[in-house]
């Protein structure tokens, strides 16, 4: 499959990088075609584009709250509604909040938390693993026993006595999530650097001449790029489900358009039989941490040849 | 390294992590300014403040205080807990056990269900009950407890009016004495089987809607791990043998299935005590998450910190015990990577 661009390549006499370039593109044609050919990732990527898209066209769908739009608007003429409203076509909460309204910015609004923890912390992660890896000796020992610490600590327990100390607020969350979840990303890049630290061709790049940073950059962060996206796949749903626990707990600004806010704000109102408000987020945030889990147990089973057939 | 030098490496390693979390909960605390804020009022004298502050051992540098939170938790002193107006340390056992039963009883929930469903999977791969189980698994591990929680809560007690909230019905709770704290065995101690009765029918739903994430974990792993034994030799040479594929099975295949299916308990395990938090919020369950939660949103360090470290030494020792079950079950594990 993949030697098929490097035939072409060579025929067309295209120079060297060009056709390394050919190569990897047929790789990641390669990869996407095992993608697609798995009916549940590919159940998994229409949700996300879904959900991507009414994230980038919430203005559009309902019109935004002045000033803030994150922040839910009140309309204290019609609380209480129920679904098919005109106007609120999904009810409103206690306190007259458009549930559709938050299920469409909440969108934006998980977007945002996932991007920014799951960016930093494998940003985070990565460098702290690599250095651990490439090292080795006492740095290697100290890091990793920093990392065994943090990882003693339930996720959500830590995260959430970060964000309490840290005061209630949806940025709050961000940071803490940040704080907690790198050490996965350490732990994965250092044994993967460990291990292919020990191939031939990491030798023979070192036996060349070629300096430590060039080695690193070209030889092994390339190959240790798969266990990391596939755990940072995981974690776009992952987030998002823990984020919400934390909001709905009431470590977010109250009135924020975000989902776990909105289940709570609807849980008032279940004695009284008004089901709406709490259920609709509720059903966003399982199908966002679903769909993230399907594909990245997708990836995970395309990148891994020696699981086919699961 | 052999077993004895691999667990005599793990409890030497243990109180170090044990430190390093008390260091991480201390400093925690101490970054949103320090606690002494409750204690104080605007109308006191700068010299009674300096009182207060010397009583709690806030004039010190910030490790001798350290030092005192240790030195109290070794002599049964967690602090005061706001929410609860009373030390933590009296509250705390109550709470845990509360918690306790629920977890417990979740975990068989996820265990029985978690041993079927991947048994009846793995014995059928790539079928249907197959897939239905994959779709189980995956939407356990991506539900929001909270939210699946509130919707039983919906259906059951709201609509249907059959499921209660909260623990226990207050005057049946007062007719027995409470020796454990653990409802259930408590009344069967009181020989009431009205109480035994009310205990359960509390502790039905949470544990499901508990149970069911931890479900997905163990199911997961069950089916991966049957899968890999039925593809060995003497699945082949007990199916040779004439036995029936059911006792195949049963007896072999899923009794080495279970082996590394012990990895998970770890995982199920901390993820049981991390649901018992929204869980107790939504049923109104008096244990330690609860607890928790509150004292997160009203500023109770005391609870908060107790609870961190407490959670923290259980969660680690559970994982140290799964560990070596484990190694000493399965001899092919290479210790000490």
């Amino acid at each position: 499959m993949s030697n098929r661009p490097q035939a072409q390549a060579e025929s067309a006499g295209l120079n060297k990088t060009e056709s390394a370039f050919r190569v990897r593109f047929g790789r990641i044609l390669g990869l996407f075609r095992r993608l697609v050919s798995n009916p549940t990732t590919v159940l998994g990527l229409v949700i996300i584009g879904l959900m991507l898209g009414m994230a980038i066209f919430a203005p559009w769908i309902t019109k935004p709250n002045v000033p803030d739009p994150y922040q839910m608007p009140r309309d204290w003429g019609a609380v209480r509604m129920p679904p098919g409203t005109p106007g609120h076509w999904l009810g409103t909460t206690n306190e007259g909040g458009d549930v559709l309204y938050g299920i469409v910015w909440g969108s934006r609004t998980s977007l945002q938390l996932s991007l920014i923890v799951v960016g930093s912390t494998m940003v985070i992660g990565t460098i702290v693993g690599s250095i651990a890896g490439l090292l080795g000796g006492w740095v290697d020992e100290l890091l990793m026993r920093i990392v065994d610490v943090f990882l003693s600590i339930p996720e959500l327990i830590f995260a959430l006595a970060i964000a309490a100390v840290l005061g209630p607020s949806f940025a709050n969350i961000i940071f803490a999530l940040s704080v907690v979840l790198w050490v996965k990303y350490a732990r994965i890049m250092r044994a993967q650097v460990m291990q292919i630290k020990a191939n031939d061709y990491v030798d023979a790049a070192r036996v060349i001449g070629d300096s430590k940073l060039n080695i690193y950059l070209r030889d092994i962060l390339p190959n240790a790029v798969t266990p990391v996206t596939v755990q940072a796949t995981l974690d776009m749903g992952n987030v998002v489900l823990i984020g919400a626990t934390l909001s709905f707990i009431g470590l977010s600004e109250a009135g924020i358009a975000e989902w776990g806010v909105l289940v709570s704000e609807g849980q008032a109102g279940i004695a009284s039989g008004r089901w709406w408000a709490s259920t609709f987020p509720g059903v966003l945030i399982f199908l966002w941490a679903m769909a993230f889990n399907l594909v990245g147990d997708g990836l995970r089973d395309a990148l891994d040849p020696r699981t086919e057939g699961r | 390294m052999n077993l004895r030098d691999y667990i005599l490496r793990r409890l030497v390693v243990l109180p170090i992590l044990i430190i390093g979390v008390s260091i991480v909960v201390f400093t925690l605390t101490r970054v949103g300014g320090s606690p002494i804020g409750i204690y104080l009022s605007h109308e006191m004298s700068p010299s009674e403040v300096a009182e207060i502050k010397a009583r709690f051992n806030m004039d010190k540098p910030v490790w001798t205080q350290y030092l005192y939170w240790i030195r109290g938790i070794f002599q049964g002193d967690f602090g005061w807990s706001g929410v609860a107006a009373a030390p933590v340390s009296d509250v705390f056992p109550i709470k845990l056990a509360a918690t306790m039963e629920l977890a417990f009883c979740a975990g068989l929930v996820a265990l029985f269900l978690g041993i079927t469903l991947g048994t009846y999977a793995g014995a059928r791969r790539n079928r249907l009950p197959d897939h239905i189980t994959r779709i189980i698994a995956v939407s356990g591990a991506s539900m929001p407890q909270f939210w699946f929680g509130i919707i039983l809560l919906i259906i059951f007690w709201a609509n249907l009016g059959i499921a209660p909230i909260g623990r226990s019905d207050a005057t049946i709770f007062a007719s027995i004495g409470h020796p454990t704290g653990l409802y259930t065995i408590d009344s069967i101690i009181a020989g009431s089987p009205k109480a035994l009765w009310d205990a359960i029918w509390h502790l039905i739903l949470p544990a499901l809607t508990l149970g069911f994430g931890a479900t997905a974990i163990i199911a997961r792993m069950m089916r991966s791990a049957l899968v890999e034994e039925l593809q060995q030799d003497y699945v082949d040479a007990a199916r040779a043998k004439g036995l029936a594929e059911r006792i195949v099975i049963k007896r072999h295949a899923r009794r080495n299935a279970l082996v590394p299916t012990v990895t998970v308990i770890g995982l199920t395990f901390g993820f049981l005590l991390q649901g018992t938090i929204t869980i107790e919020i939504i049923y109104r369950w008096p244990g330690l998450g609860r607890w928790m939660a509150d004292s997160v949103l009203r500023g109770d360090q005391a609870t908060l910190m107790t609870y961190v470290l407490f959670t923290s030494i259980l969660f680690l020792m559970v994982n140290l015990i799964v560990d070596v079950v484990y190694a000493n079950l399965d001899r092919r594990v290479t210790l000490g990577k």
